[in-house]
């Protein structure tokens, strides 16, 4: 079996989700841990990781922003139009090992689309887990991701919006403004049985990591999705390496203490 | 583990033998010393080590992955013909180990096809071929399917492999066994590294020294022998434009780019972290994963360098 052969798949369904980020629901069948990715593949363009933000068996959703060449042209795709996939690959999320614990989920722009999995599997595996916080940071309300969602999961968990500015004056999410880092400064969070989840920008999540730990957290308490440059996915290449560690096989998700602050590495 | 004697006068007579029925690929004195494959035994050069590394005969620069048609993705796998390479220095002979290891780990089929059906003729280094040599620094593990060592009238040739044990009865005339002990593995002047472990090391203030020099230009990774990163890229067909190949090329963890997302987001874009990832790479996180250093010690990336940075006198001067 060639690893690098990617396979054929169709679009389900395409929803815009802000001026700059799309979901794509696909017909792949695959038992993905939360946190994990897939490679997409458009010909003649290139592949990138996409990271899993579903939890389901019958088909996988991918949240993508338009930033580079292949998720330009990703956009463009619709219901019935074929793309190319291989994976999932990497360490998700360790669900199974931290039943039973208060969960965290600290996202930042589109590094909300690998919590949304996250958030998912808790819905469909509710009891397992105890209280649920979820504070995501976008930079404008236009930005917001997972509109939809979002009504639901403020029925269900503990849920702060941020918005970096509101340069519209009113919107009709209950967001509020400042940077994600300030809602997390005055939540009453127990490091006691509790681990984050944290998924955003370099600088987000390092501002927010610091306010873990001076709010009790451990570095074994703190779990990252790292992004990095990828072409193989298979542990080869060498372009996603943090130090020792290669973020497609042995990340995307990483315990903090095994990569500690090698933010440059 | 079998040894032979191999008279020197009858040394073109094996090379002419191999050439018969595969590819024989030497060291050749053109411009530089490089690995080429060879129309005549008395082009083989066995005075110094290639210039270039092996590693393009399993791992070529650039490499078709996959032609596509808009319907679907056909694998281009190789199928490389019988290929003996020979004087292959006991350093490149542990890149091609550590090569095996990182793509067999991967699964990948492109390096295991390019691998297939090759011989490694192995020669000794009587003495280091090089100053910047630092073989004897490191573990040299055996790895070859024939050694030949230099014996001034003649070579012993040592056995490593099922298919060197064949290689020699298919040319039983030229050999006799040899009684002889096994000669000394030690390379006189190849040992000037002396740090062993260089975790401690990381945020030691004498890394400027070479990174002040360093220009990023990637000369030290295309002529390492075990360097194996890649990048993958996809090209067009003029003609038709739903068609087109996927293809792999080197890359270069000392290029700014190396680590490039989409955003712009640049996460070693200091020369000093890409000058130390590769060199901890090589003689660190390699080490953590596979338990041996990736480094093979053949001084490539110090001769090649255009200002000359010697990262084994930087290190040594750390420990001082």
């Amino acid at each position: 079996m060639n690893p690098y052969l990617p396979q054929r798949y169709q679009v389900l369904g395409f929803t815009r989700e802000s001026p700059d980020t799309f979901t794509l629901t696909v017909n792949m069948r695959s038992k993905p841990a939360p946190g994990q990715f897939v490679q997409v593949s458009v010909p003649g363009v290139g592949e990138a990781p996409i990271s899993i933000c579903s939890d389901s068996r019958s088909h996988i959703k991918l949240n993508i922003r338009e930033i580079g060449n292949v998720t330009k042209a990703l956009s463009k795709k619709r219901k019935g139009d074929a793309l190319w996939i291989r994976g999932p690959y990497g360490k998700g999320y360790p669900m199974k090992e931290l039943e039973g614990k208060n969960l965290i989920l600290i996202g930042g722009g589109c590094g909300v689309a690998p919590l949304k999995g996250v958030i998912d599997f808790i819905e469909h595996h509710r009891s397992r887990y105890r209280d649920i916080r979820l504070f995501l940071g976008y930079r404008s309300p236009d930005e917001i991701l997972f509109k939809k969602e979002l009504k639901e999961w403020r029925k269900k968990y503990q849920l702060e919006v941020t918005i970096d500015q509101n340069q519209h004056g009113a919107f009709c999410y209950d967001a509020k403004v400042g940077f994600v880092t300030e809602a997390i400064k005055k939540a009453p969070l127990d490091p006691h049985a509790s681990v984050a989840f944290l998924c955003g920008p370099p600088v987000m999540m390092k501002a927010s990591i610091d306010l873990l730990k001076q709010k009790g957290f451990g570095e074994r308490q703190i779990f990252v999705s790292a992004e990095r440059l990828m072409y193989c996915a298979l542990g080869v290449c060498c372009h996603c390496m943090i130090r020792g560690k290669f973020t497609c096989v042995d990340g995307p998700v990483f315990r903090y203490d095994e990569i500690g602050a090698y933010a440059h590495d | 583990m079998r040894l032979y004697r191999l008279e020197k006068k009858r040394f073109a007579e094996f090379i002419g033998r191999l050439m018969l029925d595969a590819e024989v690929i030497a060291p050749v004195k053109k411009d530089v010393v490089r690995f080429l494959p060879i129309a005549h035994p008395e082009e083989v050069h066995l005075e110094k080590n290639a210039f270039f590394p092996l590693k393009e005969y399993f791992f070529p620069q650039n490499q078709t992955l996959f032609q596509f048609d808009g319907k679907s993705f056909m694998a281009q796998v190789p199928k490389p013909k019988k290929r003996v390479f020979f004087g292959v220095r006991r350093c490149d002979l542990t890149a091609i180990r550590h090569q095996d290891i990182a793509f067999g780990e991967a699964g990948d089929p492109y390096y295991e096809a390019m691998r297939k059906s090759s011989l490694l003729i192995g020669y000794h280094c009587p003495k280091a071929p090089s100053p910047y040599c630092f073989c004897g620094s490191l573990p040299q593990i055996e790895y070859f399917d024939l050694m030949f060592f230099d014996q001034q009238t003649h070579f012993l040739i040592e056995t490593g492999s099922g298919e060197g044990e064949k290689a020699v009865e298919e040319h039983a005339e030229v050999f006799v066994p040899a009684e002889t002990p096994k000669p000394d593995t030690k390379i006189p002047g190849a040992d000037r590294l002396h740090v062993g472990n260089i975790a401690p090391l990381y945020d030691h203030p004498d890394w400027k020294k070479g990174v002040d020099l360093c220009l990023s230009c990637g000369a030290c990774t295309a002529l390492c022998p075990t360097c194996y990163c890649f990048e993958i890229h996809d090209e067009l067909s003029t003609a038709d434009l739903s068609a087109g190949k996927r293809s792999r090329s080197w890359s270069s963890c000392q290029l700014p780019g190396f680590t490039r997302v989409a955003g712009d987001h640049v996460f070693r874009k200091e020369r000093e972290h890409r000058f130390k990832h590769r060199i901890y790479h090589q003689l660190e996180y390699f080490k953590e994963k596979h338990g041996v250093p990736l480094c093979v010690g053949c001084g490539r990336c110090i001769e090649a360098c255009p200002t000359r940075i010697d990262f084994v006198k930087l290190l040594n001067g750390m420990k001082a």
